[in-house]
């Protein structure tokens, strides 16, 4: 068990500055998500982490392990990569031993490694195969059984379980979480899947051009985006964002007053998700009226899209809501999951 | 949908002539050539004759053991050249054609720009007696030295022909993820452990090929013994040549062809059967 401490990481590769400047800390037993759009660095820097690439500039500790400078095998980490690697030419058995035999442990110990590796991932009865003989998903296994054999201080995992159909990720994903949280290995966990991360991490550290933009708490990523970048990124719809004009320090919004952070200028972003609008087919006092566009029955919920002041945006009603194209509705946000953005930069005000 | 069907079968069916024509038929015809007698009947004369010969004893010894020299040798160096231009990350075209330049060459050539160099009045003479070594230029080539035209013809022959193992490793070398190396480097593996633990066992398919494309011409050399030591040096394909041609006897040449042959198919029979994939690795 370690903590992670990435200090100012800067990665070039060519023209393309693919890590500028990055910080990231994971703390012991820490699941940290490090979520983003391809291109967005969070691949090499879990590669600069493992050693399999080398920074420009910066230091990376495992523990109070300075280990920049030092290869892949001497950092005592673990790694379950994107494609799986699992050795085509080994057993199962054998690929699950791999790590434990380069560190020549003893027999018994390899032995008692590999199987408890092994029920971890329910393929105890695969031990004896090649993995041509097994299925993406098994594979998969393989692979995290590999990892977790090494018993290491830090669990690396690109993209685990994006070459995965949809309901085995599903399955996987709450397997994952259950077993690490067990195992209390400190790990780190590429994706471009907001739900994997939103369900997985302790926290997220969210990744967008080379730098991370916001690292908080799921629900705080959810809840308060540091930026428009993260409010579109995460949740599906992504959150609305209405440009609204301040006047006297206050923004309305048909009957709704509402106070702006003091820092405001001529203009301000309101952000709130589809789901915090509550929705009203007559008008209602501390509400705004717009039009219906478009109805979209997802099944649990409705989702709309309306038309205020020429600005599209998304909410969500009930399956039974009687809405429909041309209709005009009332919509007041809850007021509390509200969030002022500077419509220049894209970045949140603080909230007081 | 008729002429799709067959349109396949239309467009090999050219070279698959070809090859019956111009290797099926001809293989056929030395097979009967070789236990044809001269009345017509069948007989193994010609291969008693050959057996009985002088020179094929040391033909067969010498074939053998060039090919056991020569072919580890090809294999081992094109390994290491192979991982070498794998670890340079700019100037590897240029490594790769350089490497290759040898490919170009023809084998008779090759063996006339090796004997430029250990005749008599060659560059390695020159050279030893710039430097003072030796008084007198050597005479290295002589029936009186057999190994010594041995090893020219190993120099040569490793010279001239490791490059096509170099291809087919570097081609296989490629195709293998590198993944594969890095999942080995995270869990520990040293480089000479990545060597040896993963990337061979993954590179055997290449290595296979290699071996038996190798060893097939290596059981048929010729030119580059022709060229160095004459019939110093005695090799099968080289008997078979002399019994047709000086002897005008083609009836043992075939029989000298047969042997290749037979020593050809029972090497690729001892490789395939030695590196044989496990079923279960086939993905």
């Amino acid at each position: 068990m370690a903590s992670i401490r990435v200090e100012n990481v800067e990665k070039t590769f060519g023209r393309f500055k693919a890590l500028n400047g990055v910080s990231l800390e994971v703390r012991d037993q820490e699941f940290v998500v490090l979520l983003g759009p391809s291109g967005c660095g969070k691949t090499t820097l879990l590669r600069i982490i493992a050693g399999l690439e080398q920074a420009d500039k910066g230091r990376v500790w495992i523990g109070d392990r300075d280990v920049t400078l030092l290869p892949p095998r001497a950092r005592r980490i673990a790694m379950v990569f994107q494609n799986y690697a699992v050795f085509p030419h080994l057993t199962v058995y054998e690929n699950i031993a791999f790590g434990l035999r380069m560190q020549k442990v003893s027999p018994e110990k390899l032995k008692a490694n590999v199987e408890r590796a092994a029920a971890l991932m329910h393929i105890e009865n695969l031990l004896g195969r090649y993995p041509a003989q097994l299925s993406g998903g098994q594979r998969q296994r393989v692979a995290v059984a590999r990892a977790l054999a090494v018993e290491p201080e830090v669990l690396l995992m690109d993209e685990p379980l994006s070459n995965l159909d949809a309901l085995l990720r599903l399955e996987m994903r709450a397997e994952l979480k259950r077993l690490l949280a067990e195992s209390r290995t400190t790990t780190l966990y590429v994706t471009h899947d907001q739900v994997e991360a939103m369900s997985l991490a302790d926290r997220i550290a969210v990744m967008n051009a080379g730098a991370i933009v916001q690292y908080d708490t799921p629900m705080r990523v959810y809840q308060e985006p540091a930026s428009v970048f993260v409010g579109g990124f995460i949740g599906s719809p992504p959150m609305n964002f209405l440009r609204l004009r301040v006047e006297g320090q206050r923004v309305r919004l048909g009957s709704l007053d509402l106070e702006p952070p003091a820092e405001v200028g001529a203009e301000v972003l309101l952000g709130v998700r589809p789901e915090d609008l509550e929705v009203y087919p007559a008008e209602q006092p501390q509400s705004f009226a717009a039009q219906v566009l478009v109805v979209e029955p997802l099944g649990p919920h409705l989702l709309l899209t309306l038309n205020f002041a020429g600005q599209a945006f998304k909410a969500t009603v009930p399956p039974d809501f009687p809405a429909a194209a041309g209709q005009t509705l009332w919509l007041r946000p809850q007021p509390s999951r509200l969030r002022w953005l500077e419509p220049g930069s894209g970045r949140a005000f603080a909230t007081g | 949908m008729r002429t799709e069907r067959y349109l396949p079968y239309a467009l090999i069916a050219p070279s698959v002539l070809f090859l019956l024509f111009f290797f099926a038929w001809p293989l056929l015809e030395a097979l009967l050539l070789s236990v044809r007698g001269g009345g017509g009947g069948w007989t193994l004369e010609n291969f008693q004759r050959m057996a009985a010969d002088l020179y094929f004893k040391d033909a067969l010894k010498y074939t053998l053991l060039l090919a056991l020299v020569v072919v580890p040798l090809q294999v081992v160096l094109a390994l290491g050249m192979a991982m070498l231009l794998g670890g340079l990350s700019r100037g590897r075209d240029l490594f790769l054609y350089v490497w290759t330049i040898p490919l170009g060459i023809s084998d008779l050539a090759a063996g006339i720009v090796w004997l430029a160099i250990f005749t008599e009045r060659g560059y390695l003479n020159s050279l030893l007696q710039a430097l003072g070594l030796i008084e007198q230029p050597q005479l290295w080539l002589s029936y009186e030295t057999p190994w010594m035209i041995f090893l020219a013809v190993v120099a040569a022959e490793v010279w001239r022909a490791t490059a096509i193992v170099f291809v087919i490793l570097v081609a296989g070398l490629q195709l293998i993820p590198k993944e594969y190396s890095e999942a080995a480097e995270v869990f520990g593996a040293t480089p000479w452990q990545r060597f040896w633990r993963v990337t061979l066992p993954l590179l055997k398919p290449s290595l296979q090929v290699a071996l038996i494309l190798r060893t097939i011409l290596a059981l048929e050399v010729f030119a580059v013994v022709v060229a160095l030591g004459g019939r110093n040096l005695p090799v099968l394909a080289g008997e078979a040549y002399y019994w047709y041609n000086a002897y005008q006897n083609p009836g043992v040449a075939a029989a000298y062809a047969v042997v290749v042959l037979g020593i050809s198919v029972l090497a690729t029979l001892v490789y395939l059967r030695l590196m044989r994939p496990r079923q279960e690795e086939a993905a």
